[in-house]
């Protein structure tokens, strides 16, 4: 019984950090997935997201910027907004790059983003980080103040999704997906590409900002360390084109089935390999993901879900 | 598609399930430690140490009715959202007594927040040294046997005022663990009256720290105290400054305290230039003896931050469980409490049996570790004793406690 | 006068000529089979433990091992390219980057399952600088880092310039459609920019190694100066990454020096930064690099 109730638990904080994980992918396929902007800032806009929540919600501290102790809500809600805001300033000058020089200047804004948070001692406590920030539903006993924020991260999830699917099959999706198609062809047609990518890419930060508020909240911490790009931004990418990129469903699946593998492999491979092994079998365990991503990529590279295609773009070549 | 990910699913639950279960006669302790990350390499030695008590425990008769001790070894990675995932794992799906770490103070603050405190689990950190652990809502749930940052800081700050040393540069690592024993080591330095002729951040890292170190040498200090792990960036700055006759003499926190400091710099450089506090004791003290010949046995240096505290931590909760009677996690705090100080028995590393013995019939223990007498405060943490190490004639580190 | 040619111009010189032997690496896999190759970083790391293991085995001095250390990385490279790369030639450019993330993951834990996270050292211990002019200081294994790089740089060049191979190399930087209908071996030059680009990460990680200490992320710290310094060049422009590369290296050393007053110009810990911000700013207003890269 204990061990089922264990076990029950467990599966609530996969689905908690999985729909964490779930929006920072629906934020990425906005900007990937329908648009083509190959942000690989990502860890950026999600912790300057996670900053700002803490900051505005917890109590007074002498050692970091705040004491405003406002309302969760407003927190995430601010998150958005300043992750969006940075969003922009980045977009207005480096919308026009293409994919992989977009990639190379974003981790660079991400890791600028960084520093200044680690060396920004007086507003953020540098590299210590900031503490005691609420959760929401924590008063409550177990195991309702774990299903209430579970249910929090969905119903986010859920809203997200069903705004965005909305979005894609609204003509504000259609010339996202002909921008990216044919980039010439929507110019023709008398669309604004930059003004229309620079939306795409302000909406992706702002959701990633949301995901790291929420991280924020979850972790009751936050600190730079939580923006390492391996978890924070690659992890993304991996559950966005597994799941199918360009596709909202195949973003959520991927981030739960990424995420429980991540998570749940440490849990088996600490058994299967000798006790002498325990500390080689983490590395092991990050050898075998990389591995199994690399298969999945030549198996199925489409993903899980590959994209439907909207009836306008059916004969066109693929992103390059 | 969608069938064989269903499929893949089903079966990966029931490994998961399958495996949970502990076996009948085992009792399990969450060991979270960042095995991978920043810190990895000093993240081995620690879970040796934390290793070699369960290797006692189970050797001299094991927990309860002979019950086998088991690490459950999960990684914090070093950054909060592994340390909850961790943290989750152990408590939940391993269902451990008792949990040993986070290793990182970000990590540790994340697990026992979000995790370890809500759910009633007891967790002792070997390495997890800021002070805003102290302040946590804990419901004495959260132990530390590495002492806050507040007094090492102050311990090599009195230390570098008795060496009679009047000017000081001071660089550290931007971490959550450098950082925070610089910030103390400055203040109570000039309070004692020493002058600080510059006092700089460094980004880990970096392949080379010559021209900070430049710059800080400008000021004319006597001697450069380094706030870094060996591995991030302190060997390189004390090559880099004896290149370059930038500084020659050094002092440094325990994060510098590793065999490889000496082996890459060269033993007979450093002699009577460098000393490095740590917080455990000396072979004087029977104790840290006992730990250091029995660690040394097992094929690893007792020379290496926080093997020490990994060691106590570990059997520390082993000897909770034992007081407490029952592998229960509401009875581990108060048992931590009882048998970590006075009243009682002394217990030191290696005596498990003799421990076994006093608390079967009915007596009181009282572990004096290899790191400290770990007699918690009311936050849970220790006072933490310190040794300085220099460089000794065998061109070994040289370790004798400061009084 | 002097300590900032001491303290700060020479370690930047030293730096950039590690950042540039990596740089040609990037430059050339990024301009010939067009994705950012992520595990680059790895790959420097790897060389940096093939010498340890060569120095262990044999004894010799560091540099003696550097050509066997190189030979070992390259054909890993061409192991890694053939099962790991191949499949995704005529698929999309971001399954590669993809696909190079995963590879990054996978060396690294493989050298961390292998050879341990413990530092390991090529040189221990110090050696004290030559004093040129009673005011100039180099260090024998500085002049012996820095001089590699020039011997290596120059081979690059004899290459590219002299050979065959090398003359195709450019010719499919500069467009491969037109490469492909002059009728080159496309997938030979392919296994040369591997060859030629893993066996120049290999010697950067060891010469980094020789001027530190050789660890499992050390390459992966390296890997973003040298993507700046590969687009400060120009993409596919490997005498681009060579001079990107100084400039970076030489770039972060100079920005904490006392340019104004006596306070360093920029806190060092946003030295990291230099890099990035440089590389930024190349992005936006000049992003074919000095040298005319190519912009895909």
């Amino acid at each position: 019984m204990d061990q089922a109730y264990g076990i029950f638990l467990y599966i609530i904080s996969l689905l908690t950090m999985g729909g964490i994980y779930a929006i920072l992918a629906l934020g990425l396929n906005i900007q990937f997935g329908f648009t083509g902007l190959f942000n690989a800032g990502i860890a950026g806009f999600f912790v300057v997201g996670a900053y700002v929540s803490a900051i505005l919600t917890t109590a007074p501290s002498a050692r970091h910027l705040g004491g405003y102790e406002l309302p969760v809500v407003v927190g995430l809600v601010a998150a958005m907004v300043v992750s969006g805001a940075i969003g922009w300033i980045v977009g207005r000058v480096c919308i026009r790059l293409r994919a992989d020089y977009l990639a190379i200047a974003t981790i660079g804004i991400a890791e600028i983003l960084r520093l200044i948070l680690k060396n920004e001692t007086w507003a953020t406590n540098g590299a210590r980080g900031v503490s005691m920030v609420p959760k929401p539903f924590e008063t409550l006993p177990e195991p309702w103040n774990q299903l209430g924020l579970m249910a929090l991260v969905l119903s986010i999830v859920a809203v997200l999704y069903f705004l965005l699917e909305r979005a894609r099959t609204a003509p504000w999706g259609r010339v996202m997906s002909a921008i990216r198609e044919n980039e010439p062809a929507a110019r023709a047609a008398g669309k604004n590409v930059e003004a229309f990518r620079i939306q795409a890419f302000v909406t992706g930060c702002a959701v990633m900002g949301l995901a790291g508020g929420l991280t924020a909240h979850y972790l009751k911490f936050i600190d730079p360390n939580a923006a390492e790009p391996v978890t924070a931004t690659f992890l993304v990418f991996v559950m966005l084109i597994i799941g199918g990129s360009g596709n909202n469903k195949g973003a959520i699946l991927g981030a739960m089935l990424i995420w429980t593998v991540w998570s749940a492999t440490e849990l088996v491979t600490s058994r299967i390999l000798p006790d002498d092994w325990a500390i080689r079998s983490a590395y092991m365990r990050v050898f075998l993901i990389g591995l199994v991503l690399q298969i999945v990529l030549q198996r199925f590279p489409g993903g899980i879900l590959p994209e439907r295609r909207l009836r306008v773009a059916k004969d066109k070549k693929r992103y390059n | 598609m969608m069938k064989s990910f269903l499929r893949a699913t089903v079966a990966a639950s029931l490994v998961t399930a399958g495996a949970a279960g502990a076996w009948a006669g085992e009792i399990k302790v969450g060991s979270v430690a960042g095995v991978t990350g920043p810190i990895a390499e000093l993240v081995v030695p620690i879970v040796a140490g934390r290793n070699l008590a369960v290797k006692h425990v189970n050797e001299q008769g094991g927990l309860l009715d002979g019950d086998t001790m088991k690490m459950a070894l999960v990684d914090s990675q070093c950054d909060p959202k592994a340390g909850v995932d961790a943290g989750n794992k152990v408590v939940n799906v391993e269902q451990v007594v008792a949990i040993v770490g986070a290793s990182c103070s970000g990590a540790t603050n994340g697990m026992v927040q979000s995790v370890t405190i809500p759910a009633g689990v007891v967790a002792l950190s070997d390495s997890a040294t800021a002070p805003s652990i102290s302040e946590l809502k804990d419901n004495d749930l959260v132990f530390r046997v590495a002492p806050s940052d507040a007094y090492q800081g102050a311990a090599l700050a009195k230390l570098a005022i008795d060496a009679g040393f009047k000017t000081l540069a001071v660089t550290y690592s931007n971490d959550d663990y450098n950082a925070g024993i610089a910030e103390v080591f400055a203040k109570t330095y000039q309070e004692l009256g020493g002058t600080l002729a510059g006092n700089q951040m460094h980004e880990p890292n970096k392949a080379s720290y010559r021209s900070e170190l430049a710059t800080l040498a400008r000021g004319g200090a006597e001697a450069l105290a380094i706030f870094a792990y060996y591995g991030g960036s302190g060997i390189t700055i004390i090559r880099n400054s004896l290149e370059n006759d930038l500084f020659g003499k050094f002092m440094a926190a325990d994060g510098m305290f590793d065999a490889s400091v000496l082996e890459q710099i060269g033993a007979d450089t450093l002699r009577g230039n460098i000393f490095i506090t740590q917080s455990a004791s000396d072979y004087g003290d029977s104790s840290y003896k006992a730990f250091a010949d029995a660690f040394t046995a097992a094929g690893y240096d007792p020379v290496s931050p926080y093997a020490a505290h990994g060691y106590d931590a570990a059997f520390l909760i082993a000897l909770a469980i034992e007081k407490a009677g029952a592998a229960d996690r509401g009875k581990i705090s108060a048992a931590l409490r009882a048998v970590a100080g006075p009243p009682g028995t002394v217990i030191r590393p290696g005596e498990w049996a003799k421990a076994k013995a006093v608390l079967a019939g009915g007596g009181d223990v009282n572990y004096e570790g290899a790191s400290g007498n770990v007699d918690f405060d009311s936050n849970g943490d220790v006072s933490g004793i310190y040794s300085v190490n220099t460089v000794g004639d065998d061109g070994k580190w040289s370790t004798k406690l400061i009084e | 006068m002097m300590d900032f040619i001491n303290f700060h111009l020479m370690p930047g010189i030293i730096l950039g000529s590690i950042y540039a032997l990596g740089g040609i690496g990037i430059s050339m896999t990024f301009g010939i089979l067009r994705f950012a190759n992520f595990a680059h970083g790895e790959t420097m790391t790897l060389g940096a433990y093939f010498a340890f293991t060569l120095i262990q085995l044999t004894g010799w001095h560091p540099i003696a091992v550097l050509p066997f250390a190189m030979i070992l990385t390259a054909v890993v490279a061409l192991g890694i390219d053939r099962v790991f790369y191949k499949p995704f030639r005529a698929r999309p450019a971001i399954m590669l980057v993809i696909a190079s993330f995963g590879m990054m993951l996978m060396i690294r834990s493989a050298i961390q399952f292998s050879w341990g996270v413990q530092l390991k050292s090529l040189m221990p211990g110090i050696q004290r600088p030559y004093i040129l002019f009673d005011a100039l200081r180099i260090s024998p294994k500085h002049m012996l880092i820095i001089g590699s790089a020039l011997v290596l740089m120059l081979a690059v060049h004899v290459l590219l310039s002299r050979t065959k191979i090398g003359k195709a190399m450019r010719a499919m930087a500069d467009s491969p459609e037109l490469a492909r209908l002059t009728g080159i071996d496309t997938e030979m030059v392919i296994r040369a920019t591997w060859v030629v680009g893993a066996s120049l990460a290999a010697a950067a990680g060891v010469l980094l190694a020789i001027d530190t200490h050789v660890e499992t992320m050390m390459g992966f710290k390296l890997l973003l100066p040298v993507f700046a310094a590969a687009i400060l060049g120009g993409i596919g422009r490997p005498y681009g990454a060579m001079a990107g590369g100084l400039i970076i290296g030489i770039a972060e050393e100079l920005s904490s020096y006392a340019w104004i007053g006596n306070e360093p110009l920029l806190a060092p810990g946003y030295k990291a930064g230099v890099a990035f911000a440089i590389m930024v700013a190349m992005l936006i207003w000049r992003p074919s690099g000095l040298f005319r890269g190519k912009v895909f």
